[in-house]
């Protein structure tokens, strides 16, 4: 009972009160922020996944969004393909691309895999920068169509809106049911002692991989969901940059706590915004605001710990074997 | 056999190289020492230039003054660096602490979020397009030797590095607080039970590392006459492969996959579009990593 409560305020919240608020102070401007966060927030819950839960620290997921960007970007301009079947082709492909690549690299541990990543991410970025006869290089893609349904509703602000919020609670809900579950133990054992969780018997390389290509299917779904509420991408907009706005995020809100990733997205994107008056501080703030956490809370806002805790009380996620919930019951 | 233009590409790519190395010794130093990764190193390259830059156009000294203003700033940097984003860090020493991978991977994240303090408080001061540079500090001055044609910026590149290389050998090998650099890099603990002051050791090859650094982008700055706010960047991510390349605690190994590094993307711009030529590095990183992860020249790591 309680807990369809909790999970009643937080849907009336997302899907009512703030379109509401933000139609009542006729903010076309606030929805294209609101939709930013909601692109960031599965973009983080993404990179949560293999960073906080899995514990391989990746720094280039801007490269994997990018890919799902462009993938969607090309086949609504060049194709002609719908919203409904770019959005799943942009996760698909970035999890083809992300398995491939994690293949060989998720044999690594601790800080080579980080700079594995990080190369990774470079050369796609520097791929789609200078590959101009496919991706059109730094021009980028402009005239990306918007996200609308035949017949139901055009593209528009609000319609933007609800599509990100809708796919983002989807994302949240798998996620959630992955890290919060028997599985997302098994990942939890690989971060703290890869060596140890191989003597009980999980296979590492094979969770390590699986956990990567499903963080690039969501960074993916992400990178359309931006290339078509933007409707123009460029290279510049997945550099490492990104890659470090997003760890940012993940380290302010908490390594590991899905929650924490979520409002560490609101915070480091609602910040800048509240400072534009003083000026154009933005990343000024964000790294003032990481040092900040990693200096006083080292375990974030919503710590990994107290989070499981809350969801194992209010949820019963995974804690209970009659409901045939998680891993290998 | 050799076409003129091909040994001239691989003469500008042996100077890149050199810069690469001096970037990478100061990671490499630092690397081996506490055992972090130090994402700042870029920044202090930009804080060098910028010092030296500033120097220049207040008071117009000979060249050799600005490379010690180079120097001074670049200690400074890295004795700030190290106050700032390292030390708060070495309170964690309970087990608890040590084994949660948030508080493991945090020096590592806050040399990250110093550097784009640091970065983004220069692009507001300075302004991200690239400083105007008086044109008699600029070492372009083409030397002619046979057929080849040099810059006057590339001898003194080629000599102060190996200047400077052979003088941390020196320092390392045959100084006092050389021998308590390596030792606290092979092992900080027995270090501190034998006597050897360990922060002071660490602050010191801070500033070792971040002199050499600074030195690197002010002579590059001038050489190329680019300086700006992010120009620490790239040098930085390249200097970083180098020494993964390396085996991550070989100087020596560190230097002469710099130069690979040096020669092969000049060799690659020379037969492609410049845009390619960074990837280079990412692809050498990459295979190195996935081939030998112990580094090309790597001592038996045991695990990586």
């Amino acid at each position: 009972m309680r807990r369809n409560i909790a999970v009643g305020i937080l849907l009336l919240l997302v899907f009512v009160a703030l379109p509401g608020l933000l139609s009542a102070v006729g903010g076309g401007y606030w929805f294209r922020v609101t939709t930013t966060i909601g692109v960031f927030a599965i973009l983080t819950m993404s990179a949560n996944l293999v960073t906080g839960t899995t514990g391989l620290m990746s720094l280039g997921h801007a490269g994997f969004y990018g890919i799902g960007a462009y993938t969607a970007a090309l086949l609504a301009t060049k194709l002609h393909w719908p919203f409904l079947l770019t959005l799943p082709a942009a996760g698909l492909v970035t999890a083809a691309f992300g398995i491939l690549l994690a293949l060989p690299t998720t044999r690594l541990i601790g800080i080579h895999f980080a700079v594995a990543t990080l190369g990774l991410g470079e050369i796609i970025h520097l791929t789609l920068l200078n590959w101009v006869g496919f991706t059109r290089g730094p021009m980028g893609i402009s005239a990306i169509p918007g996200i609308s349904l035949e017949g139901l509703f055009p593209a528009s602000d609000i319609g933007h809106y609800y599509a990100v919020a809708i796919i983002a609670v989807a994302s949240a809900l798998v996620l959630g049911r992955l890290t919060h579950s028997y599985y997302g133990n098994a990942l939890r054992a690989v971060r703290e002692d890869d060596q140890c969780a191989a003597a009980m018997g999980l296979d590492v390389v094979r969770l390590k991989i699986q956990s990567f290509g499903f963080a690039c299917f969501f960074a993916g779904v992400a990178g359309a969901l931006w290339a078509h509420t933007t409707g123009y991408i460029s290279p510049a907009d997945f550099r490492f940059s990104e890659s470090i706005l997003v760890l940012a995020m993940i380290v302010v809100g908490g390594l590991g706590s899905l929650p924490g990733a979520v409002l560490g997205a609101v915070i480091l994107l609602i910040l800048p915004e509240v400072l534009r008056p003083i000026g154009d501080y933005r990343m000024v703030v964000v790294g003032a605001v990481m040092f900040l956490c990693i200096l006083f809370l080292p375990r974030g806002l919503l710590g990994e710990t107290p989070v499981l805790a809350i969801l194992r009380r209010q949820f019963g996620l995974a804690w209970d074997r009659t409901k045939h919930l998680g891993w290998r019951q | 056999m050799f076409d003129i233009f091909f040994v001239q590409q691989l003469v500008n790519g042996l100077s890149v190289g050199f810069i690469y190395a001096l970037m990478a010794i100061g990671f490499t130093l630092i690397f081996g020492v506490l055992n972090v990764v130090n994402f700042a190193h870029g920044e202090v390259y930009m804080i060098g230039s910028f010092a030296g830059l500033m120097s220049i156009t207040a008071f117009a000294p000979p060249l050799f003054v600005v490379i010690l203003v180079a120097l001074a700033f670049g200690a400074l940097a890295g004795f700030g660096l190290e106050r700032i984003a390292f030390r708060p860090f070495r309170r964690f020493r309970d087990e608890a602490s040590l084994k949660s991978k948030a508080v493991r991977e945090a020096t590592l994240l806050s040399s990250l979020a110093i550097s784009i303090i640091v970065r983004e408080l220069a692009e507001k001061i300075f302004g991200s397009n690239m400083q105007a540079i008086p044109q008699e500090y600029l070492l372009l001055t083409p030397v002619q030797i046979g057929p080849l044609t040099f810059a006057n910026g590339q001898f003194l590149i080629f000599g102060l590095s190996i200047a400077m290389l052979g003088g941390l050998q020196w320092l390392l090998k045959r100084t006092r607080i050389g021998l308590a650099i390596r030792a606290v890099a092979n092992n900080p603990m027995g270090a501190s039970y034998v006597g050897i002051n360990t922060e002071r050791t660490i602050i010191a090859t801070f500033i070792i590392g971040s002199t050499l650094g600074a030195v690197a982008g002010l002579v590059v700055g001038l050489y190329q006459g680019a300086i700006f706010p992010a120009m620490g960047f790239a040098p930085g991510v390249k200097a970083f492969v180098a020494m993964v390349m390396g085996g991550l605690s070989s100087i020596g190994g560190a230097v002469v996959c710099a130069l690979i590094l040096g020669v092969s993307e000049a060799v690659t711009t020379s037969f492609f579009a410049q845009g390619w030529g960074d990837l280079v590095a990412y692809v050498f990183l990459v295979i190195t990593l996935v081939f030998f992860p112990t580094g090309l020249f790597g001592g038996g790591r045991e695990r990586v």
